[in-house]
């Protein structure tokens, strides 16, 4: 029996689009369990990323309530709200979104440092995670001398360093080739069973829906499937 | 922490960085110069002005005012003990009267100026007065200033009518000889003014030790037939224009600090706007806003930082390399202000250190303030670039 990690209780997110109001999710009540491997899926504007944006705390809901474990996120302010951050999730963007400027190590042992950590303490497990996905000899490189699929794996990495409970993975997939993104939710799957952190995707890739446990189907702001 | 993430980040930025160092050291550069020049500018022609005609101060003449020349001959007095027992170095006693010069048959009213050739304070090319041996009584020696010259069509050589009136009002007139066409700095004693020994105008005037003033290096107490006026009130016209110089370089300033400003805001806000997705992701990471800010700014900081820096490796040889050339301002010769020389620019430690600290500051605030409006907004849209358009 998992114990419930995020709540949702009738989550309802509206965008001011011009002078129209968009709804992007409507009534969403949700609940993710420690150690889940899942995804949302559906089609573009169907809510996924808005989704994970406010389990995240990187947006806020209009109407509804967020449970982290037992903390309301809406009660918390913009500095809890970085430090739950910080603490407990781990973010995977489509994009990547690696620091530019910074190698392939000082990508991963970031958020370790940003929690306090020394680097002569984090150095070692900077190192581990990195041979884990598989880019111990790329150690030194900046982003922008790496693929699609080696980016992807720094930024598995570096939210996996810190040890969250839980790292949401927005379209993981969707910028690389079949190959690679086969071998990026092998290795995600892998490391979900190592690590124990819950991972959620957003995807409308089919070859995700395959690797998951649990799939939460959405279209137009609300909860059309769940499927264990 | 915060301050190697920054240090690390400023350095990694390479070409970047370094073009918003280096247009932001340029102008540190001319603002400096700007500035040093004008006061180079300012303190060279008030010495002019000094050395040419005022010294220290004035002792007049109670009533005389140059301003009157209908009225000059009517406020001379003979020299006090007092300022008779100055060394020449520290006086200079001058005589004024109103006369009318008849170049090419043309009337061209002057100032007949009598120097006593002793006088070491004040520096006119009026060597020549001293050493001439032609006879007093067939042709008077004068010399007049280039500007002078130009004007009436003189040259050296040249004979022409001097008329004057002497003590009793009776006119007197008289053939002078140009001796010299001196090159006087000062416009305000060059145009319109003839310049004689004073024992000569003494002798023509008819007015035994009579002087208008005697200036002096210094001033040297209340004496009793004579009223001092100093510096500043002989300057107060030159001053006043100094003062509206002044006010005018201050909005040049402006201008300058601003397009410094411009300039430096542009390139941050085009840095930051390019970083947005950067700090998106730094605030995904669960960074707070405060440190992000704390971060961008201590950027902001090592760029003005290093701009002193390049503004003083770049500038400090250009500076040094200026004061040896300076800055040729011949062509003000045509000008009434009283400089014709080169300029040397005059450095101000005390106005390039508030000229330093608000650059400084302007950069910092310009690092601090499009973060500050990034980092108020969702995660969400500086994650998207659409923070800041």
């Amino acid at each position: 029996m998992h114990d419930k990690l995020i709540t949702l209780k009738e989550i309802t997110k509206v965008f001011r689009v011009g002078e129209e109001n968009f709804t992007a999710l409507n009534g969403i009540n949700l609940q993710i369990e420690s150690g889940a491997f899942m995804s949302f899926v559906g089609p573009s504007g169907s809510g996924k990323t808005t989704l994970l944006n406010l389990i995240g705390g990187l947006d806020v809901p209009t109407t509804g309530d967020i449970f982290f474990k037992h903390t309301k996120l809406s009660s918390m302010n913009r500095i809890q709200m970085a430090k739950y951050r910080r603490e407990n999730i781990g973010f995977i963007f489509q994009t990547y979104n690696l620091l530019p400027v910074y190698s392939v190590y000082e990508n991963v042992l970031f958020p370790l440092l940003l929690n306090g950590s020394k680097e002569k303490d984090a150095r070692e497990r900077v190192m581990n995670i990195v041979s884990k996905v598989g880019l111990s000899d790329q150690i030194k490189k900046k982003p922008s001398q790496l693929s699609g699929g080696q980016c992807q794996r720094v930024a598995i990495a570096r939210a996996l360093v810190k040890d969250p409970l839980l790292i949401l993975a927005d379209e993981p997939t969707a910028n690389l080739d079949s190959k690679n993104s086969l071998q990026i939710l092998e290795l995600m799957s892998d490391l979900n069973e190592q690590y124990k952190a819950a991972v959620v995707f957003s995807t409308h890739d089919e070859k995700v829906t395959r690797y998951v446990r649990r799939e939460v189907g959405l279209e137009d702001g609300e909860i059309i499937s769940d499927k264990q | 922490m915060n301050w190697s993430i920054a240090k690390k980040n400023f350095s990694r930025q390479g070409l970047r960085a370094s073009l918003n160092v280096l247009v932001t050291a340029l102008s540190i550069i001319a603002l400096i110069f700007m500035l040093s020049l004008l006061n180079g500018f300012q303190a060279q022609a008030t010495r002019n002005v000094i050395n040419t005609d005022i010294g220290g101060g004035h002792y007049r003449a109670p009533g005389f005012d140059i301003l009157s020349p209908s009225k000059w001959e009517d406020y001379t007095v003979k020299v006090p003990d007092t300022l008779l027992r100055l060394h020449n170095k520290d006086k200079a006693e001058v005589l004024v009267v109103q006369g009318q010069l008849y170049p090419n048959r043309r009337l061209y009213p002057v100032q007949i100026r009598g120097i006593s050739m002793e006088q070491s304070l004040l520096q006119l090319p009026l060597d020549n007065l001293k050493t001439f041996s032609a006879n007093f009584d067939d042709l008077i020696p004068v010399v007049v200033g280039a500007k002078m010259a130009k004007k009436a069509h003189l040259h050296k050589g040249d004979t022409l009518t001097l008329k004057w009136r002497d003590r009793s009002g009776a006119v007197d007139a008289k053939d002078i000889i140009i001796i010299d066409v001196g090159d006087i700095l000062n416009p305000r004693v060059d145009e319109g003014v003839v310049w004689l020994r004073l024992d000569h105008l003494r002798l023509m005037t008819d007015r035994k030790n009579e002087v208008s003033w005697v200036a002096v290096k210094h001033y040297i107490g209340l004496i009793s037939e004579f009223e001092f006026q100093p510096v500043e009130f002989l300057m107060s016209d030159l001053l006043a224009l100094w003062r509206q110089d002044r006010m005018n370089s201050k909005i040049l300033w402006a201008i300058l600090m601003t397009l410094v400003c411009i300039s430096v805001f542009n390139t941050q806000m085009l840095n930051i706007f390019k970083r947005q997705k950067e700090i998106g992701t730094l605030m995904a990471l669960g960074m707070d806003s405060q440190r992000i800010v704390r971060i961008f700014t201590l950027e902001g900081c090592l760029a003005a930082i290093w701009a002193l820096v390049v503004a003083l490796l770049l500038g400090l040889p250009f500076f040094i390399w200026f004061q040896g050339v300076g800055f040729d301002v011949s062509h003000l010769s045509e000008s009434t202000l009283p400089i014709r020389e080169t300029i040397y620019p005059d450095y101000q430690p005390m106005e390039i250190i508030y000229s330093l600290i608000i650059v400084f500051i302007l950069i910092v605030a310009s690092s601090w303030f499009p973060v500050k409006k990034i980092t108020r907004l969702d995660p969400t849209m500086a994650l998207r670039g659409r923070a800041i358009k």
